[in-house]
């Protein structure tokens, strides 16, 4: 209890030092600079998916994310509270709380300047009978006010009781953004997943998402919005899913 | 045949965008037309580095030539918070913008 003065002190005392991180132009894509040296910054992240194919599930998925910079090439993010809501034929219904993580960017070089920019991303996610690794391979280009944005990812999941269930997942995904105004930027996503049940090819799982994007930003906060709707035809996967990230400092 | 005319349109579009991205290295001439402000090289260096760095976080570089010499000071401090940029930071920004516009 005596902390608690403390903290505020802190936080007060720091309150000028406390800047904001960068805005996002793409919601399933990941950019590859990272975050100025000081800056903290408040991320929600809201993904609603239906799937209607066998059974019809709606769920909504939460994330909330401290982004830390910590130098101009290395941020850190904190997620203590990722939780979903599904609501479904299943009568499954109700709140669920999925764990926390940490993840870790690196940049190594800039779209600008260098021939291609890329950053290289660890997030290690931990929950009740659920440990997930997932990492990526960052890399964008920028073109005057056109952005071109690639990842390459590689997710392991353990689940279940002993952790005994492992799962893998190869994706890609690629986006474009151009910048109307700087305030204002629109653009597409496209997410290509092949899913390895038991780290394995039998059922040949690949799932196509593509729709589009907007972000505006202005101040000291940003709203970034993507649709995607499945262009395959695989029965457990979302029809469609939309992602808002909304950022902010504090 | 009209694949490859979009093909080629496509690399035109970008190689013109990538020319509005250009963001020239510093060399002493451009030392040379800012000496009356007193900024050296190094200076001029570190703002090109922290201009590709800390301005793209939020949005995509403009042409250094849209806004005029007046504006880029005010521009570049109405953003300076949310960049995290110390004075001395947005000083050496400023005046890499400034002798990159001189040299035009």
């Amino acid at each position: 209890m005596k902390k608690l003065p403390l903290l505020c002190v802190f936080i007060l005392a720091s309150w000028p030092l406390i800047c904001f991180g960068g805005a996002r132009h793409f919601t399933f894509l990941y950019e590859a600079p990272t975050s100025a040296p000081g800056s903290v910054e408040l991320e929600n992240t809201i993904t609603w998916s239906r799937t209607t194919e066998d059974a019809h599930l709606d769920q909504v998925v939460f994330r909330e994310e401290l982004e830390i910079g910590i130098t101009d090439h290395f941020q850190i993010g904190l997620y203590p509270l990722d939780w979903n809501y599904r609501g479904g034929s299943d009568g499954a219904d109700g709140f669920n709380y999925d764990g926390g993580a940490v993840e870790l960017i690196y940049n190594l070089t800039n779209p600008i300047v260098d021939p291609i920019g890329i950053s290289l991303y660890e997030e290690i996610q931990a929950g009740r009978r659920h440990f997930e690794s997932e990492s990526k391979i960052i890399a964008q280009k920028n073109f005057g006010p056109l952005i071109l944005d690639y990842n390459a990812t590689l997710e392991a999941e353990w689940e279940e009781k002993g952790l005994n269930e492992r799962n893998g997942e190869l994706q890609q995904a690629i986006g474009a953004s151009y910048e109307i105004v700087p305030r204002l930027s629109v653009g597409l996503e496209l997410l290509h997943e092949f899913v390895f049940p038991e780290w394995k090819d039998h059922e040949r799982i690949r799932n196509l998402f593509v729709g589009p994007n907007v972000a505006v930003r202005h101040g000291s906060w940003f709203v970034t919005v993507t649709a995607l709707a499945q262009a395959t035809n695989t029965a457990d996967e979302p029809d469609v899913q939309v992602r808002t990230i909304f950022g902010i400092g504090f | 045949m009209n694949n490859m005319s979009i093909l080629l349109t496509l690399i035109c579009l970008l190689v013109s965008c990538e020319t509005a991205n250009y963001v020239p290295p510093v060399t002493p001439q451009m030392a040379s037309t800012t000496r009356q402000h007193h900024v050296d090289l190094a200076t001029l260096r570190e703002g090109r580095t922290l201009l590709v760095h800390r301005c793209i976080e939020c949005h995509t570089l403009p042409p250094l030539w849209r806004y005029s010499a007046e504006d880029w000071p005010e521009i570049v401090n109405s953003m300076s918070h949310r960049a995290s940029l110390k004075p001395a930071e947005r000083e050496a920004i400023i005046a890499y913008i400034l002798a990159v516009r001189s040299m035009r």
